[in-house]
């Protein structure tokens, strides 16, 4: 029997072998000339009643004969897909063509190497039709690296049957929205109704609502020079803000654990005053069953005392090229159809995408359908995006447990502002 | 050792090697890899990779951000672990004690087991939610703001843990319960015990063995801890719930900082080795490992 002793290893190991040299092979590229090109194209699911997508994919196949596309999911939460893409562009081949990339990510892909450069593959007019907001961040080092696809800001929404009944217009500033809270909930004596609804939860979210409420304090995150909280007086006040609107009751406590959909549920259950969200909200307010349906209304975020006016975030998606694609031309087709005015329009009206081209919010056909896109383009034009930088998510990452500390009174402005600068000077001494 | 013997330990030995082979390649060389990125500074996104000796590590020292995580992983790690094998011997002694029923009530043990983590954190969602939630219904006026107060946040988590993992440990205490023959009761029934010396006497130290591998299982698992708070709270309020693991994620795949991430993933790997070494001495103390 001894002699078997040393075969038994072999030939559990010989299966293996085998196997790994066959995915060496498989790794090897080999393209054949003759066959139609097959484009890979990594998108989230989109989700509501109809998905726009296949149907856009096929017709772009008619218009491109020879061009296949393969559509391929990714995970369902942003997090997770950032992190399937970083795995997947940092090392191994090509797996994909053409991405979806959440807006904040596009300079990061981008001075990674990992984006195909659109410079000079997109005729110069071509980005002029989509807001400022959406072309800055799609936009590093003075070259193009994606196409701006859906777009997304944040608005206040406001009981309009409240407001109305006590006579009262939306807020232009802050104070005047805590006291129109305060009026509104004296008069209505009803404890379950909250006054203003945002998101607090240690996340992205929170660092959006702590953007806006710099710019609406005519300050920023990041100064000329690169510099955290250039202004921190004005930050201190921003978040003292904040967290007086827990304080006083103005917001419910549970603002430092809600995110988009907590927060959009309770104003939608008719149990909040004020809301800050993103425009998908107002469809689902609109919705038949919908307790606040017809009583909602749209209106810009306020202002802080030293802001000139409150400006909405952007947030949203972007289409990218891979760098090692071996099918640039069609990629870039690809690209430009799922971002041309067609495609944008089909997405708009189906599931309620907004779309990043100016013009389709006076397109008669979609404010048919959706009434509010005029006033929610206006406020679009107005918007800003978040700081246009490869290394945003290093900063929000920084400032998420910062930030959220001093809204549970964790850690007062001022140390939570020296903790946060402290951080990132450490985490950037390399990189800029 | 006679030459047979030898021959036999050779083979053994290569009998071994596709198994060590495999190990190998899947731990110890991803763990040294993970170990020589720590002593970097790399952010491949900025094309930085440079040998920084241990400066990830004296930053760490002095990062507040870390030991709040590590206080965190340990207080989660001490309180879910010990209320789960308290609660799961309770449920097993339960289990077989019950006449009727206890395969209905076996498979709804299995049920909040099997559920993946995701799925208990989304449950549990719903059921902290400040309005609509059932916990706070229940609870009546007192509305509590669980996942938003830094003092309520963590012990929701730890909840939704045992609420997850206690079947797990009453189902490993039940299936010794089983073993143990009846004969041993009667004969303590003969000489006169009553109930709970029998419980003293004869079940808890017949359990003993299999409560200190459930610790252990418990333990390591829980000193990993991610799932629930990276769904339920992100690691807030104020990273009250950020653990170890949720801060090292943050680093490696959020922010793309793969030897500083690293570095924490370092520690992460010490805490687990040295909790092990010391359980699986304890064990062997017990006759129970090689």
């Amino acid at each position: 029997m001894r002699h078997l002793s040393l075969a038994a290893p072999l030939i559990v190991s010989a299966p293996l072998l085998l196997s790994a040299l066959l995915l060496l092979a498989a790794c090897e590229p080999a393209p054949p000339r003759s066959e139609p090109v097959t484009l890979v194209f990594k998108h989230a699911r989109i989700l509501g009643p109809s998905d726009p997508l296949p149907g856009l994919v096929r017709e772009f196949e008619a218009r491109h004969p020879g061009v296949r596309v393969k559509s391929e999911s990714l995970p369902w939460n942003t997090d997770e897909q950032h992190q399937f893409y970083v795995i997947n562009l940092e090392g191994g081949s090509p797996a994909f063509d053409v991405m979806m990339l959440d807006v904040i990510w596009v300079p990061e892909f981008a001075q990674a190497r990992w984006l195909l450069d659109l410079t000079e593959l997109l005729p110069r007019a071509e980005l002029a039709a989509h807001f400022p907001a959406a072309v800055e961040p799609a936009t590093w080092g003075g070259r193009v690296w994606a196409m701006p696809w859906i777009m997304n800001v944040g608005l206040l929404y406001y009981r309009a049957d409240l407001l109305a009944r006590y006579g009262l217009r939306p807020p232009e500033t802050y104070e005047a929205l805590v006291a129109q809270v305060k009026r509104i909930q004296a008069a209505e004596g009803d404890a379950r109704l909250d006054g203003f609804l945002w998101q607090g939860k240690q996340y992205e979210g929170l660092i959006v609502n702590l953007l806006e409420g710099l710019w609406a304090n005519g300050t920023r995150l990041l100064g000329e020079d690169g510099r955290l909280f250039p202004d921190p007086a004005r930050a201190e006040e921003v978040l003292g803000f904040l967290r007086r609107l827990i304080d006083t009751g103005v917001s419910p406590p549970w603002v430092t654990a809600a995110d988009e959909e907590l927060s959009r549920r309770a104003f939608g259950d008719g149990r909040a005053i004020f809301l800050r969200n993103w425009p998908y909200a107002m469809d689902l307010f609109e919705l038949p069953e919908s307790r606040v349906r017809g009583k909602v209304g749209i209106a810009p975020l306020p202002r802080h005392a030293h802001g000139a006016r409150g400006s909405g975030a952007t947030g949203g998606a972007h289409l990218g090229v891979d760098r090692r694609t071996r099918h640039p031309e069609a990629a870039v087709a690809l690209v430009r159809f799922l971002a041309g005015a067609a495609a944008q329009k089909t997405m708009a009206a189906g599931v309620a995408l907004n779309p990043t081209r100016t013009a389709l919010y006076r397109d008669a056909d979609l404010v048919r359908s959706h009434p509010s896109l005029p006033l929610i383009g206006a406020l679009t034009a107005a918007a800003r995006p978040r700081p246009v930088t490869p290394y945003y998510l290093m900063l929000s990452s920084t400032l998420q447990p910062e930030v959220s500390a001093v809204l549970v009174k964790v850690k007062t402005p001022a140390e939570a502002i020296a903790q946060a600068r402290r951080t990132v000077g450490y985490m950037l001494r390399d990189v800029r | 050792m006679t030459p047979r013997r030898r021959a036999d330990r050779r083979a053994g030995l290569l009998f071994l090697t596709p198994a060590l082979l495999a190990l190998a390649l899947l731990t110890v060389y991803p763990s040294v890899w993970v170990l020589w990125l720590s002593l970097e500074r790399r952010i491949p996104v900025f094309g930085v990779a440079r040998f920084v000796g241990f400066s990830n590590y004296e930053f760490l020292a002095g990062d507040p951000r870390l030991w709040n995580a590590a206080r965190v992983t340990l207080a989660f790690t001490g309180a879910s672990v010990a209320l789960e094998l308290l609660l799961g011997v309770l449920v097993a002694l339960a289990l077989s004690e019950q006449r009727r029923g206890r395969r209905t009530a076996l498979a709804l043990l299995l049920l909040a087991w099997a559920l993946p983590s995701v799925v208990t954190a989304k449950l549990f969602e719903w059921l902290y939610h400040p309005s609509a939630g059932l916990v706070n219904f229940l609870l009546g006026e007192r509305s509590l703001n669980w996942l938003g107060d830094p003092h309520l946040a963590l012990p929701g988590l730890i909840l939704a843990d045992v609420w997850r993992t206690t079947p797990f440990v009453a189902l490993l205490c039940y299936a010794r319960l089983l073993t143990i023959p009846a004969a041993l009761y009667e004969a303590a029934q003969v000489d006169g015990a009553g109930r709970l010396a029998m419980l003293g006497r004869i079940t808890f130290p017949l359990l003993r063995r299999v409560l200190l591998i459930a610790l252990l299982f418990r333990t390591l698992d829980a000193l990993r801890a991610f799932d629930l708070m990276f769904v339920l709270t992100g690691g807030g309020p104020a990273s009250t719930t950020e653990t170890l693991t949720v801060y090292a994620y943050r680093s490696l795949f959020q922010t793309l900082q793969l030897g500083f991430g690293s570095a924490i993933g370092v520690i992460v790997f010490a805490l687990v080795m040295a909790t092990a070494w010391i359980y699986l001495r304890v064990l062997r103390r017990e006759g129970m490992a090689a």
